[in-house]
């Protein structure tokens, strides 16, 4: 049955390997869990290196091949843990990018947007004030500037 | 076949090659027997007094470049070469290609870097007649290797010159670091045009600058280098401009070792919020050494400290803050 979902009701988590992206599967799911009405996308934003960073196309698509697979992996894992608490398959999708970003703050929040969904929801990394001078961090960056959305973010 | 060349291009002969070389480096110089390379695949084995070959142009190859001006250790760079342009007799630096992938740790931090011929190539066309950027072209070899045939630029890094200016540091900010700055904020308006471009330097640091002594300005050189980017794709890059401005406004580093050893009464005043964030014996709150620094000038460093609260984002923000405090000295 293909029913319209408030924007508010359709919730974007954004995943990666690490364990802190789990914490934040779990919590949604826990929270959810028995819930009618809410659609879960998982998603996996792969920031793809520039082109110059592969020294053959050969190794570039074997990089690509062994990035797909790992994602898809664990975005199958994640929506498992739905299923298995009684979410319907068609309230839980998976979702794989893979682009050149800028921020990969920027590129989450595009996909919310290009998905429609109304709440974004991360896991803190928990980086260290050195990196986060350094090279940035992607929860902070999304609390910054996301626009028309709630945004979750999951110690 | 007498005649060297490939794909078309113009033809040397090695007494046309020779007779070139005897009249830039002179007759006693020619070597008795011609290296004449096109394909520099393999660079360890282009060496001196080889001629590489390059879309119609020769270049009778000097010595490896060191570190310095080039690369991260005082060793030499074999595939940098310093280099003779056999048309003009001019000094050229050729960087051939090298594929370097590598974990760096700065800081604790650990990133991919790698070299990237094409950025550097990119770059170069980017800024070309940039009178802040070194200048060169990018062609390929016979084996398609990316090669960079770069302007040598005469002079010293901007961290030695500086060095050289006013008898005291309270002479040099009187009377030469408003210049400095001025130079300074030049220079990163020049790495915001890369931005604004999508491009990073990628190794932003003091000795990537060089006091053209030809022109009088200073340059950036060196953009082959490439990180990985995390959240903050200019992040690492704005890190080495801070650095630069709290070494020019200290002229040098001013260390906790340094103070130590001049039994300085600023040790008394110092916390341990007060150094760099990354480096955490460079003092960065150097108000509290020199106490002259206005607050305006003291506050940019300190977003470069153990205790800053907040990190700029990007090099606008930096650079919006720099032409505040420069125009604060003016009425300071």
């Amino acid at each position: 049955m293909n029913t319209i979902v408030p924007k508010n009701r359709n919730i974007l988590i954004a995943v990666d390997a690490s364990e802190n992206a789990k914490r934040a599967v779990l919590y949604v799911k826990d929270l959810l869990v028995g819930l009618p009405g809410f659609h879960v996308t998982i998603a996996t934003i792969i920031p793809r290196p520039p082109e110059d960073y592969f020294i053959t196309e050969e190794e570039k698509n074997t990089w690509i091949e062994n990035q797909n697979k790992t994602a898809q992996r664990i975005l199958e894992d994640y929506r498992q843990i739905f299923i298995q608490a009684d979410f319907r398959e068609e309230d839980v999708v998976s979702h794989l990018v893979m682009k050149e970003c800028t921020s990969l703050a920027e590129c989450i929040l595009d996909e919310l947007k290009r998905l429609s969904c109304g709440t974004v929801v991360i896991g803190r990394r928990g980086i260290s004030r050195k990196e986060e001078f350094m090279f940035g961090s992607t929860s902070s960056k999304i609390l910054h500037t996301a626009k028309d959305c709630s945004v979750w973010v999951i110690e | 076949m007498n005649e060297i060349g490939y794909s078309g291009e113009q033809q040397f002969s090695p007494d046309d090659l020779k007779d070139r070389i005897a009249q830039w480096v002179g007759t006693d110089r020619v070597p008795k027997r011609l290296n004449i390379i096109t394909d520099t695949s393999d660079f360890y084995r282009v060496d001196y007094d080889d001629v590489v070959v390059l879309g119609g142009r020769s270049y009778l190859i000097r010595n490896n470049e060191r570190e310095g001006r080039f690369g991260i250790d005082d060793q030499q760079k074999y595939w940098v070469k310093r280099a003779r342009d056999l048309s003009d007799g001019s000094v050229k630096i050729i960087k051939l290609v090298f594929h370097e992938r590598f974990e760096a740790t700065v800081g604790g931090i650990i990133f991919d870097c790698y070299r990237s011929p094409q950025k550097e190539a990119r770059i170069l066309d980017l800024t070309r007649d940039h009178p802040r950027f070194m200048q060169g072209f990018s062609i390929s070899d016979a084996s398609n290797n990316l090669i960079r045939v770069l302007e040598f630029i005469k002079g010293k890094t901007l961290a030695d010159a500086v060095l050289l200016l006013g008898k005291d540091h309270e002479d040099y900010f009187y009377n030469h670091l408003p210049s400095v700055l001025d130079e300074f904020i030049d220079l990163v308006q020049a790495i915001q045009f890369l931005h604004s471009r999508r491009e990073k330097h990628g190794d932003i640091r003091r000795d990537h600058i060089i006091k053209d002594s030809t022109t009088g300005l200073a340059r950036w050189i060196d953009f082959d280098f490439n990180y990985l980017h995390k959240e903050n794709m200019f992040g690492y890059d704005l890190f080495g401009l801070g650095n630069i401005l709290v070494y020019l406004v200290g002229r040098g580093d001013v260390t906790v070792q340094k103070l130590q050893q001049e039994s300085s009464p600023a040790l008394a005043r110092l916390t341990a919020n007060d150094v760099n964030i990354i480096f955490n014996n460079r003092v960065v709150n150097l108000q509290k050494v020199y106490p002259y620094v206005p607050e305006a000038l003291n506050l940019i460093l300190l977003h470069f400290s153990v205790g800053a609260n907040t990190y700029y984002d990007s090099t606008e923000q930096f650079l919006h803050d720099l032409l505040e405090a420069r125009e604060n000295l003016n009425h300071g």
